[in-house]
C-alpha cells in the first residue's frame, strides 16, 4: 500500500507566552522568556520555584463556564489549544457533522492531577465526607481528548498517551503513522499539562532536578547547556496540531505548514532517571529512516535540552554520533530555556516551534547559554540571537522521557 | 435556605444557565441536565441541608419542581 503523504495544516497552544502560535514563536525568536516565580504560601509549606506559568490563561472566556466547571486545568489548557489549532486549520467550532475518519491522539503526563490533590486534601485535611461527584471524570488522563471529540464531532480513534515527557511526541508520531496507513484522514493532535499542583512540586523538589531561584532571576533559571545549569524549570501548557492526509488537505484547500514526514522510538532499558546515548541515537535514527532522510537534509533539531546535569551532555553526545561530520555545522536550540518543561505537553509545544522554523526559516535560540558546557560542546549551537538567514529543508524534535521512552518527530519544508 | 434558590445558584454559577430559566415547571431535559449534573445537584443539597443524597424516588423526577418537593419532603421528614 502506498504511504500517504501527511500535512500539517493547523496550530494551536497556551502557553506563558500567550496564545497564538506566531506571537509565541515571535517571542521566542526575541529570546523572551516565560518562566517566573511560583510562590504558594501552602500550610504545608512554602514553594518557591521557578516555573512557566499560563497567568492570561482565561478558561472561561476560551471555553465557556459549563466547559470549565467540567474540566481539570489540563484539560482546559488541552481543549483550548485544540480548539484553536481546529479553527487555524479553517474548521468551525461548532456544529461539525460526525466525522468517523476524524480523531484525536493526546499527550499527558500526569493529568488531572489537580483535581486528585483537591480531592484528598477535602478528604484527609478538610475532613469532608465526600469529594466531588466529577472527581473520576475531571481527573482522567482522557478528559483532554474526549472534550476535544464531543465538541467537534471526532469519531474516530481517541487515544491518550502518558509516556512522562515523551507523551505528546508519541501522540503525534502514531497519530501520523495512522495516517500515513490510511487509518483516519484527520487527526487533531498534541498535549496538556497542568502539573503545578503543591504535591507534584514537592515531588521533583525531592528528586533534585528542579532549578532554583528568586523573583529577580526566575526568567533565567532554565540554561540547557550552560555550564552554570541548574536543572529544569516545571511548565504548565497545551500544544495542538492538525495533521491530515495530503490528498485531503489540498482537496479542500487547506493551508499546508510544513510536512510531517518521520517518527521513531526507542527505549533505553536501562535506567528510570538516566539517560543512555543508545536509546536516543535509535530513535533518531528511526526518525530519520521512516522520514526518508538523510543526516545532510536535516538543518535544526530542536533538542529535548531540559537543562540538567546529564540529560544535556548525553543528548549532544547522542547527536554527534548520528549526525558524525554534520554535527559541527548542525544547529541546535534548546527553547525549554524559554517555554519551561511542559512534560506531557512539551512535545507538543516544540513540534509546533519546529514546524514554525521551517515554515518561516527561522532558528530560536537557547535563551541564556553564555558559556557552553565544554560537555555540551560539537554542535552548532543557536544561542544570543535566532538564526533568520538560513533554509530549513528538514528539522527533528527530540523528547527524551523519564522511563527511558525516546520519541523523534521528522519534518520537511512544503 | 430556598431549595429552588440553591439549585438556581448552583446551575448559574457553574454552567452559566440563566436564572430566569430555572423555573419550577421546567423540565430537567430542556436545562441539559444530565445525570452527572444531577449527581452535582444532590451533592449541593448534601452540603448546604446536610441531607445524604436520596437513592430512592429519584429516577422519576422529570422537572424542578419534582425535585424540590423531594428536597423538600426529606428536609421535613428530618426536623
Amino acid at each position: 500500500m502506498a504511504r500517504r503523504r501527511v500535512a500539517i495544516t493547523g496550530l494551536g497552544l497556551v502557553s506563558p507566552l500567550g496564545a497564538d502560535p506566531q506571537e509565541f514563536f515571535a517571542r521566542l525568536l526575541r529570546g523572551e522568556s516565560g518562566i517566573s516565580l511560583l510562590s504558594s504560601d501552602d500550610d504545608r509549606g512554602v514553594i518557591s520555584r521557578p516555573a512557566s506559568q499560563c497567568l492570561n490563561f482565561d478558561p472561561e472566556a476560551a471555553l465557556g463556564k459549563a466547559l470549565t466547571h467540567t474540566m481539570d486545568r489540563f484539560s482546559q489548557l488541552g481543549a483550548s489549544a485544540a480548539f484553536s489549532a481546529w479553527q487555524d486549520a479553517g474548521f468551525e467550532l461548532d456544529n461539525n457533522p460526525e466525522r468517523v475518519d476524524f480523531g484525536v491522539a493526546w499527550g499527558t503526563g500526569v493529568g488531572g492531577v489537580l483535581t486528585y490533590e483537591q480531592g484528598y486534601r477535602n478528604l484527609y485535611k478538610n475532613n469532608q465526607r465526600m469529594v466531588s461527584p466529577l472527581s473520576v471524570v475531571l481527573g482522567m488522563n482522557n478528559a483532554a481528548a474526549a472534550h476535544i471529540a464531543i465538541k467537534l464531532g471526532l469519531g474516530g480513534p481517541n487515544n491518550t498517551y502518558s509516556v512522562a515527557c515523551a507523551s505528546s511526541t508519541i501522540a503525534i508520531g502514531e497519530a501520523f503513522h495512522q495516517i500515513r496507513d490510511g487509518k483516519a484522514s484527520l487527526m487533531l493532535v498534541g498535549g496538556s499539562e497542568a502539573p503545578l499542583a503543591f504535591g507534584v512540586v514537592r515531588a521533583w523538589e525531592a528528586l533534585r532536578v528542579l532549578s532554583s531561584g528568586n523573583a529577580e532571576n526566575a526568567a533565567s533559571a532554565c540554561r540547557p547547556f550552560n555550564k552554570d545549569r541548574t536543572g529544569l524549570v516545571l511548565g504548565e501548557g497545551a500544544g495542538a496540531l492538525v495533521i491530515e492526509d495530503w490528498e485531503h488537505a489540498t482537496a479542500r484547500g487547506a493551508r499546508i505548514y510544513a510536512e510531517l514526514v518521520g517518527y521513531g522510538s526507542s527505549c533505553d532499558h536501562s535506567h528510570l532517571v538516566r539517560p543512555s546515548g543508545a536509546g536516543e541515537i535509535r530513535a533518531m535514527q528511526n526518525a530519520l529512516d521512516d522520514g526518508r532522510l538523510d543526516i545532510d537534509q536535516i538543518d535544526y533539531v530542536n533538542a529535548h535540552g531540559t537543562a540538567t546535569q546529564e540529560g544535556d551532555p548525553t543528548e549532544i553526545s547522542s547527536l554527534k554520533t548520528i549526525f558524525g561530520h554534520r554535527a559541527p555545522s548542525l544547529p541546535v536550540s534548546a527553547t525549554k530555556s524559554m517555554h519551561g518543561h511542559m512534560l506531557g505537553a512539551t512535545g507538543a509545544i516544540e513540534a509546533i516551534i519546529t514546524v514554525l522554523a521551517i515554515n518561516k526559516n527561522a532558528i530560536p535560540p537557547t535563551a541564556q547559554l553564555n558559556e557552553i558546557d565544554p560537555n555540551c560542546l560539537g554542535v552548532n549551537h543557536v544561542r544570543g540571537a535566532a538564526l533568520t538567514d538560513v533554509r530549513l529543508r528538514a528539522a527533528l524534535s527530540n523528547s527524551f522521557a523519564f522511563g527511558g521512552a525516546n520519541a523523534v518527530l521528522a519534518f520537511r519544508a512544503v | 435556605m430556598d431549595t429552588l434558590q440553591v439549585i438556581r445558584d448552583f446551575l448559574s454559577e457553574q454552567y452559566g444557565i440563566p436564572v430566569e430559566k430555572i423555573a419550577p415547571e421546567t423540565a430537567l431535559d430542556q436545562l441539559g441536565i444530565d445525570s452527572l449534573m444531577f449527581i452535582e445537584l444532590l451533592f449541593e443539597f448534601d452540603s448546604k441541608f446536610g441531607i445524604p443524597a436520596p437513592e430512592k424516588d429519584i429516577g422519576d423526577i422529570k422537572t424542578i419542581g419534582e425535585l424540590v418537593a423531594l428536597v423538600d419532603k426529606i428536609r421535613a421528614e428530618r426536623k
